[in-house]
């Protein structure tokens, strides 16, 4: 492939770039939880996916959009040489003032109350970026949680980092994609593709229970693409 | 927050022995846990893992091989993975850690956990550390000491007064006497217990176990009084209370005997031994009834009663052992009545016989609705027209037990068959055959004479056969080498896997045949240490606790392979009173749906047990 393809495309020249991004953050980044997560460098995209340390991340949220609604609680787990250490667990409900509203509550299982025993959003980013220094972000469709953390961090450190990702829904879309075949979005759940992989049923809308699901999915997506161990970081990266 | 790991606490919580655990330490255990997913035709331990660790199948398959690839145990979902409990499986430090390799049947989303974590958990908490510290003859001993405390809490012994078995009277003597006339007067009445009286009030009470502790052993004269060593300090119970308390009174202070007092005066004696009888007593009065019925339509319709009788003991929580012995009984008060009708109908006997029970009914070990297995042996003074009489009494009680619901025997092993209703020095010669020359074939369909006992007539004719027969078999190792080779064609399966039991050849079934591969292996492997060393019991636990300490038998192999035929008892027990209260007839199917994770456990165990001692015996020869 000439280098010239490699850098005229907007997504590739991203994938390259993003440890120069980081170097090029960290000089701006004020003193504190930001600027401590863009000191620690990234893996490098040659390192062969079982040795790349992830964290499984999953958020609920009030709505779809990162401008107007909300973070109501931020999940994540360790996902290391394949493994998922329980003990990297994190779950944790935010505090915000707004009055939730019915849907969500049936959804999330989160009510107003426990809402109210929440903690601060500055606290939970800030957790959540200690968690993922040096690591590459694991979701399942990423855009909720790439918008909503950008979001939270221009509110709260007045800029936006930048975090690799692999997005579980991504890596099954390409999968479906290259057999040419119609299908239907629904197979791209979380459900329904752990169920593919026979994995057991989880309780979906936790936040963790919703990491942890991810990261199931992954290493049973690994299991069966990188049987000869080739796969390195720059193949699933989003 | 509570919903946390919510899900894999529960999963977690489901599997004993983390059933125990309260929910703080669950939930501490759960944080330590990892999770790997194991492709398809991999193995375990995953890749960089090399501490001890306890791995637990989420979903998935695992099959554990020994080093020259046979089949150890398949592993499914919420089955525990043990083999690297102690180390990566490179060394067995325990009966636990088999020197085995794990591989993955299937795609496997696994849990584990550092058996340090499990360690510290093990701690505080025993039952944790027991259940992994413990080899599978451990794990079934504590087991089995527990359904034994059950059974005693579990009878009826909470609705039932001390005056219903109390004895009267007591065995009591003057304060005034001697040690040595307190002793005779033991031996005379065959008392092991007197309570001391002054006057009409008990002082005090003296065991045998006081004359040897307090007097022989610290060298006191017999001359001395009696009041010199008795306890005075003596529990006593109200003839109003429940033999529950009096079970309770006994446990908590270690004695055997209790004196029953009425107003403050006694009036009678309990022990420990009468309460743990007062079940049976239900088979005692069906025996008795049976001793007076007159005719076959009487027996008949006592016979009805003997399901509801089994129900009520499995029920009662009594032992495999205890209902056996109880059912036997009966069938022998029914053979017993039988030969007596007979007898006054066809007149007294021409010369001395004896009705001889076969198989299960010898053994003492039946349950209901089972077949009839009998022969007659007759003294050698009988005239050949003699034969008559004894085809008619033959005739008569096996037509009779057949119909108060005993089958005839489908290999028609009974004294119906002229074959089987024979002269003493008949049955000498075919004992002799069967030992000496010994065919495969021909011991199969014989074994079950290896099990007899006289139910009614002339004892000395079957005991002369019999230990003419085992100072042939003890020493004649070719013959025990073919009744080993026989015996051990019935191996106990692997273990269970998902809902099915595991066979040796790694091949599933649906059901466990409790008779073929659980409990008629320990029989048999009871019949060959009895038969090696002139062991005449008949009855299986018998046959192993007289074979303990023998070169046959350890002491420890036979307390595990009790406990293993008394757990595999109680399942069939109960399993056949759920038959027969949804009034099916009983069988010996057991479905692993039909018990706990725990006792699949338990069972396993006990498979275990069976089969390192029948490979014990397979190495010998």
């Amino acid at each position: 492939m000439p280098s010239s393809t490699l850098t005229n495309s907007p997504l590739l020249s991203w994938l390259v770039g993003y440890e120069s991004k980081r170097k090029q953050l960290l000089k701006k980044a004020p003193e504190g939880a930001l600027r401590d997560f863009l000191s620690v460098p990234l893996p490098d995209l040659k390192t062969p996916i079982d040795k790349v340390n992830i964290l499984a991340v999953d958020f609920e949220t009030t709505g779809l959009d990162a401008k107007q609604d909300k973070l109501l609680s931020v999940g994540f787990v360790a996902l290391k040489q394949q493994q998922i250490s329980l003990n990297s667990s994190y779950h944790q409900i935010i505090k915000t003032k707004e009055q939730l509203q019915e849907s969500n509550v049936i959804i999330h299982h989160i009510t107003d109350s426990q809402k109210e025993q929440g903690k601060a959003l500055a606290t939970v980013v800030e957790t959540l970026l200690q968690a993922l220094a040096g690591k590459v972000m694991l979701v399942h469709f990423a855009r909720i949680e790439k918008q909503f953390l950008t979001q939270a961090c221009l509110e709260l450190y007045g800029m936006a980092p930048v975090f690799p990702m692999i997005d579980t829904l991504a890596l099954a879309k390409r999968r479906l994609d290259k057999r040419d075949v119609a299908y239907d979005p629904s197979e791209l759940r979380l459900t329904n593709l752990r169920q593919n992989f026979k994995l057991p049923d989880h309780h979906a809308h936790n936040a963790l229970n919703d990491a942890i699901a991810t990261a199931e999915l992954f290493m049973a997506q690994m299991s069966k693409a990188n049987k000869d161990g080739k796969v390195i970081l720059k193949d699933v990266l989003l | 927050m509570d919903t946390e790991l919510s899900e894999i606490s529960t999963f977690i919580h489901n599997i004993p022995p983390f059933d125990s655990l309260p929910k703080q330490v669950l939930a501490h255990l759960v944080r330590e846990l990892t999770i790997n997913y194991i492709r398809k035709d991999d193995s375990l331990p995953p890749k960089g893992i090399s501490e001890p660790r306890l791995y637990i199948i989420r979903k998935g398959a695992l099959s554990c091989r020994s080093n020259d690839g046979e089949l150890i145990n398949r592993l499914g979902e919420s089955d525990l993975c043990d083999a690297f409990y102690h180390s990566n499986g490179i060394e067995a430090l325990s009966e636990n850690s088999e020197q085995c390799k794990v591989y993955t049947d299937e795609d496997s989303l696994i849990y584990s956990v550092d058996v340090s974590i499990l360690n510290d958990i093990g701690e505080r908490f025993p039952s944790i550390s027991d259940y992994f510290s413990q080899n599978s003859a451990q794990r079934l001993k504590s087991k089995m000491n527990k359904v034994n405390e059950e059974a005693i809490l579990s009878s009826t012994l909470m609705n039932t007064s001390v005056s219903n078995f109390y004895h009267s009277p007591v065995a009591s003597i003057s304060v005034e006497l001697s040690i040595q006339e307190a002793a005779m007067q033991m031996n005379e009445q065959g008392y092991s217990c007197l309570v001391i009286v002054d006057g009409d009030s008990p002082v005090g009470i003296v065991t045998d176990k006081d004359i040897r502790r307090r007097c022989v052993a610290t060298g006191l004269a017999t001359s001395e009084s009696i009041s010199q060593i008795m306890t005075t300090d003596m529990s006593t119970i109200d003839i109003k209370s429940n033999a529950y308390d009096a079970l309770m009174t006994m446990t908590a202070k270690h004695i055997h005997h209790l004196p029953v007092t009425k107003h403050g005066n006694l009036v009678g004696m309990v022990t420990v031994t009468d309460l743990i009888n007062n079940e049976g007593h239900n088979a005692i009065n069906l025996s008795s009834i049976i001793h007076k019925a007159d005719t076959l339509e009487e027996l008949k319709e006592i016979s009805q009663l003997l399901p509801k009788l089994q129900i009520r003991l499995a029920k009662l929580g009594s032992s495999a052992d205890h209902v056996g012995k109880s059912v036997s009984a009966i069938t022998m008060a029914f053979t017993k009545r039988l030969i007596e009708m007979a007898e006054y109908k066809y007149g007294q006997a021409p010369v001395p016989y004896a009705w001889l029970a076969a198989g299960s009914q010898a053994r003492q070990e039946q349950l209901a609705h089972s077949d009839q297995d009998n022969a007659i042996i007759i003294c050698d003074s009988m005239k050949p027209y003699d034969d008559a009489w004894f085809e008619n009494l033959a005739n008569f009680v096996c037509d009779g037990l057949a119909e108060c619901g005993f089958i005839y025997c489908p290999g028609d092993i009974m004294a119906t068959n002229p074959k089987w209703r024979q002269p003493q020095k008949v049955w000498h010669n075919y004992f002799t055959n069967w030992v000496e020359t010994p065919s495969p074939k021909a011991l199969l369909n014989s074994s079950v004479f290896f099990d007899l006992e006289t139910i009614y007539g002339d004892a000395s004719l079957l005991n002369e056969v019999r230990k003419q027969l085992l100072s042939k078999t003890q020493n004649n190792t070719l013959f025990i080498a073919h009744l080993s080779k026989n015996a051990l064609n019935l191996r106990p399966p692997l273990g269970f896997f998902r809902d099915f039991v595991l066979k040796q050849n790694g091949k599933h079934k649906a059901t466990l045949d409790l008779k073929h591969n659980g409990i008629a292996p320990v029989v048999d492997l009871a019949r060959i240490y009895a038969l090696s060393e002139g062991i005449s019991a008949v009855n299986t636990i018998e046959r192993i606790q007289q074979a303990a300490g023998t070169p046959s038998l350890t002491k420890a192999s036979a307390e595990n392979l009790i406990d293993a035929y008394e757990f595999l008892g109680m399942l069939r027990v109960e399993h056949q009173a759920k038959e027969l209260i949804s009034g099916e007839s009983p069988n010996n199917y057991l479905s692993p749906k039909e018990i706990s994770k725990l006792e699949r456990e338990h069972l396993k165990d006990a498979f275990k047990v069976i089969k390192s001692l029948q490979d014990a015996r397979q190495s010998n020869y």
